[in-house]
């Protein structure tokens, strides 16, 4: 149980930047998730913590001791690998006892714990099968298992759950979060899927291009997107952004959308946003806050309706502004190529500027 | 998985789903290479058989489809069970496998691990490593007869090390030509091993050895948990090649010492070698052959069915 | 432009039966997906299709001509498989002529049908490309250009877009949706994603075990599912299965006017299970809270049973709260001991 400190971290392989100026605290027994596209930097953040790489700017301390220099063996970080790395050519008791048995433990001590994470983990009638073979809930169980049994300061996983089955990954998500509470261990996540970062992170990081964007916890970072990038990144599907025209209307402010309408605002600091690029700003809505109305102040021609079980997504506009909405199934909706008009959840609406994507107004809870 | 996306041109070539007519026909297809096959293995072993049976030799003036006038039932195989020289001949044969087949061994592995890491000028020492394995085995062995001549080079670099003049007879001693025989045949033959066992050392998953490093495992804990382990395969392929090879060891030797002094390097080969080319008795040859080709078939049979098995997973 | 149907078709392989019985009809210019687990059956239909594989029984007809001796070559339907299978060596437009090509098609004719299926997929402008200069949704448009260019009765896909992250997915579902319906060709493909399938196809195939459980649109298969077992495939958390112990006075459900006499469980989508705070008569606990933004899921606990919930925005819910359930009972689902679904008693 520790915490983890990242301060001014970078990490350049040749002439690629690869992480510029990363600083985090990762608090005593939380559950971090590292969010972003592949490329963001997240992998590399965390094999820097691992001590797999070692860091060209900055520095990684563990509770307050700078642990650069340090070998990864000695670390205390354990990791549990995309395809888990468990070893298949052993038996699922010597896979569990392996960090002990390199540790020197004495054997009754190994045989005693080993039996103990075993039954925690409900792996005890497979004690003795060979670990090739396995099924893939199992497998997360025993990696997890191999490195929890030689008490880590922190975990780090490293998107175990990219090769498993859609219909799987719920289960696994569940079971894995499950994990976690049982060992209160510091966790971090490295995903590029923010609905496993939603459902099992306490707060989550979103990187794009070696840059941490925000930390918060999923709802702040979803509700409160500090830029366009990570308001389009959360949310399935993301929130939706378009450009509009701040302009007077009498003694109210409006951004107009042209032909698709215009909605009215009383933040100040959106036109103060607005003035740097001629009068643009972005504004960008979640699909779940608008709902259709008769005289919505937005208006949109249908393109493509998809039903999805328990929700319809209707997707509208024209490809510069591709706008999406969630409605309920029994949402009467007009027809393909017919124009929907819209309302806004008040409140929900969201600012941005337009050339340097930051989020106007609004302040996240929560930062670094 | 087909390469191509259009299914429908690749499987223009097969024939429709029938597989009883398909097999039929594919036996048929395939029933000249399979007696031309029969024939080309099947057959020697026959006629040596058949010769070993018999007291045949070139010398009698009649062809080997008679050799039954010179019938002797088993004498050649109880002769060969009390035939002194050949059984020490067999036992030599035994001793250089012992000797060099492990010195090779950890010498190629030794190799290997240092070669799975880059470092400078990696590439270029590959190469070297590789050159004995191109010499032709007659070469090889003129050169090391060259270098044990009692005034030659390893002489005069033991010389340089003892500090005084050394005058050891390698190849005309009884005891040290063996040895001589040895080191020819691991400097010819370590590169095997090597290049052999680098492949299978590339293809241990990294990931299990970074797992095993996070676990606190040392190098030399997870080289033995791990990569041997996991390398088993292509050990035991390894290690079977070159015990087959070194049994049948004749020509660098043979160039060396030409079996002697006496009869001192003489091994299982250069024994046959002899009494087929000076004593000409070719049924007792044949009886010699087969008794080996009986052995080697035990040992290559054991080795394949290790390396088939379920256990040596990947 | 063909319709494809199996009529009782029946294929196993030794002792396995990879396919039971099995009827459908796919119609012309239809988008018909076939879900269901690892090994149901699915890719034993493909391969019936194209061809590669005879059934043991039954027939199938492509055109309403049946096909079980037409020899693969003859039958003109395509496949794009699951990698692509893009030769990595070849532009795009080299990928896209190899089957005319090959076929040794005349190169001016080869030219004219390359823009045109170019023009279609939206791709004249990255032909000259290599693959591995395209974006996952490029590759995928080249290889359904590489299997339409020569013009087939049908196309096959195999969970094509299975290797795409999750954001990617979300956009080719619907962009490979779009393409079916301008294109117009009939499609059947397979995918294991529940969320993929229901986006998608015009009409679907629920299988297990080498047999269909059912078939339909998406949105009927979802509302009216003929079983337990098609209910539970479809939908994200899961339909909960309630054992009928729940319902009565005094029990956690009041039971709904029309529960039939030999229902053994109800389905109660997630969605429809309403969930009230500050109730003076709570009936069930909150064991977690996962909050998605648009939506949240809790799991709740009733008289020993596990249930989940997905409410709209972002609820206010501790773990540990005491809740008191109720739900839409128009939205029930009456299964018997067997799973089948039975109707509504009226």
């Amino acid at each position: 149980m520790t915490e983890i400190r990242l301060s001014n971290l970078g990490k350049d392989f040749a002439s690629f930047t690869a992480l510029a100026d990363m600083n985090m605290t990762i608090a005593d027994g939380e559950f971090m998730a590292l969010l972003g596209p592949s490329g963001c930097g997240k992998s590399t953040t965390m094999n820097m913590i691992a001590g797999m790489l070692e860091p060209t700017t900055g520095s990684i301390e563990f509770d307050g001791r700078d642990v650069r220099g340090v070998p990864m063996a000695r670390r205390g970080v354990g990791f549990v690998f995309q395809n888990y790395a468990i070893f298949t050519h052993m038996t699922v008791w010597d896979n569990l006892a392996y960090g002990l048995k390199a540790r020197g433990t004495p054997r009754a001590e190994v045989a005693r714990r080993v039996e103990e994470t075993a039954s925690l983990l409900q792996l005890s009638p497979l004690l003795k099968r060979r670990a090739s073979g396995l099924s893939v809930n199992i497998l997360q169980r025993l990696a997890i298992g191999r490195s929890a049994i030689v008490e880590p300061a922190i975990f780090l996983l490293d998107e175990p759950l990219s090769n498993v089955d859609a219909a799987f990954r719920a289960v696994m998500r569940t079971e894995l979060k499950q994990l976690q509470r049982q060992f209160k261990q510091t966790m971090i996540y490295v995903t590029h899927d923010q609905l496993e970062a939603m459902t099992m992170a306490d707060r989550i990081a979103v990187m794009d291009h070696g840059k941490l964007l925000q930390v918060g916890t999923p709802l702040d970072v979803y509700n409160n997107p500090q830029n366009t990038f990570v308001a389009g990144f959360l949310g399935s599907p993301g929130m939706n952004l378009m450009q509009g025209h701040v302009r007077q209307d009498g003694s109210s402010t409006a951004v107009d959308f042209g032909a698709h309408g215009s909605i009215t605002v009383s933040d100040t600091a959106i036109e103060a946003a607005a003035a740097k690029s001629d009068g643009r700003v972005q504004f960008g809505f979640r699909p779940e806050a608008a709902a259709p109305s008769q005289d919505g102040a937005l208006r949109f021609p249908v393109n493509f309706i998809e039903r999805i079980g328990s929700r319809t997504i209707v997707h509208l506009g024209d490809p510069d502004n591709a706008i999406k909405i969630i409605v309920a199934n029994q949402t009467e909706l007009p027809r393909v190529g017919e124009v929907l008009s819209l309302d806004i959840t008040k409140g929900s609406e969201r600012f941005f500027e337009i050339e340097s994507g930051q989020a106007v107004g609004r302040q996240s809870d929560g930062l670094h | 998985m087909n390469t191509i996306a259009d299914i429908t041109d690749t499987v223009q070539k097969t024939p429709a789903d029938r597989p009883n007519d398909e097999g039929h026909l594919g036996l048929w297809l395939s029933l000249p290479a399979q007696l031309l096959v029969l024939f080309i293995a099947v057959f020697p072993i026959l006629m040596q058989i058949y010769i070993s049976l018999t007291d045949w030799s070139p010398l009698d003036g009649i062809g080997w489809w008679r050799a039954w006038e010179l019938w002797n039932s088993f004498a050649n195989y109880t002769d060969l069970a009390q035939d002194n020289r050949f059984w020490s001949a067999l036992l030599r044969t035994l001793l250089v496998m012992v000797v060099c087949v492990p010195v090779e061994f950890l010498l190629g592995l030794g190799l290997a691990v240092l070669f799975v890491d880059e470092f400078p000028g990696r590439r270029f020492l590959y190469s070297v490593l590789l050159i004995p394995m191109m010499v032709v085995p007659a070469v090889a062995g003129y050169m090391f007869f060259m270098l044990f001549q009692s005034g030659g080079p390893i002489n005069d670099i033991l010389a340089f090390f003892v500090g005084q003049p050394v005058k050891i007879a390698w190849l005309s001693d009884p005891d040290l030509a063996l040895i001589a025989v040895m080191v020819a045949d691991i400097w010819q033959w370590t590169p095997l091993m090597f290049l052999i066992l680098l492949a299978g050392l590339v293809g241990v998953p990294e990931d299990q050895q970074r797992a095993a490093t996070l676990l606190g495992a040392s190098w030399w804990r997870r080289f033995i948990t791990i990569v041997l382990p996991r390398m088993k395969t292509i050990m035991i392929i390894a290690l079977a090649i070159r015990v087959i090879e070194n049994f049948k060891i004749f020509d660098t030797l043979f160039i060396m010492t030409g079996g002697g002094p006496g009869v001192a390097t003489e091994t299982i080969s250069v024994y046959i070698y002899k009494v087929t080319q000076q004593e000409l008795i070719w049924g007792y040859v044949a009886a010699i052959a087969l008794a080996i080709l009986i052995t080697l078939s035990i040992v290559s049979a054991y080795a394949i069915r290790h390396v088939s098995s379920p256990e040596a997973d990947t | 432009m063909a319709s494809i149907s199996f009529r009782n078709v029946s294929k196993s392989y030794g002792k396995t039966q990879a396919l039971d019985n099995v009827s459908f009809e796919v119609e012309d210019n239809a988008f018909f997906c076939l879900f269901g687990p690892p090994l149901c059956g699915k890719s034993t239909i493909l391969k019936i299709i194209l061809g590669l594989v005879q059934p043991d029984e039954g027939e199938v007809l492509i055109d309403g001509r049946p096909v079980t001796h037409v020899a693969p070559a003859q039958r003109n339907v395509a496949m794009v498989f699951q990698n692509l299978a893009l030769f990595p060596h070849m532009t795009a437009d080299q990928n896209v002529r190899f089957p005319l090509v090959e076929r040794g098609t005349p190169i001016d004719e080869i030219d004219r049908r390359v823009s045109e299926i170019a023009e279609k997929l939206h791709i004249s402008h990255i032909l000259q490309k290599p693959p591995a200069q395209l974006s996952g949704g490029e590759r995928q448009r080249v290889a359904i250009a590489r299997a339409l260019v020569r013009d087939p009765v049908a196309y096959l896909m195999d969970d094509p877009i299975s290797a795409l992250d999750a954001r990617l997915r979300e956009q080719t579902r619907v962009e490979l949706r779009r393409l079916q319906q301008d294109l117009g060709h009939t499609l059947v493909y397979v995918t294991h994603d529940q969320e993929e399938a229901m986006s998608v196809a015009d009409s679907m195939a629920i299988m297990e075990q080498g047999r269909i459980r059912q078939i339909g649109a998406p949105e009927a298969l979802y509302d009216q599912p003929n079983s337990e077992y098609v209910a539970r495939l479809l939908g994200s958390p899961a339909i909960n299965i309630v054992p009928t112990e729940l319902f009565g006075t005094d029990r956690t459900f009041p039971e709904p006017p029309a529960f039939p006499g030999n229902a053994s469980s109800v389905g109660i989508r997630p969605e429809d299970l309403q969930v009230h705070t500050r109730s003076d008569q709570p009936n069930a606990s909150v064991i977690s809270v996962e909050p998605l933004g648009g939506f949240t899921t809790l799991t709740l606990e009733a008289q020993g049973v596990q249930l989940r919930a997905t409410l709209r925005s972002q609820p206010d819910f501790t773990v540990g709260e005491k809740v008191a359930l109720a739900h839409d009972t128009a939205q029930s689902h009456f299964f018997d001991k067997a799973g089948s679904a039975i109707a509504a008693a009226t």
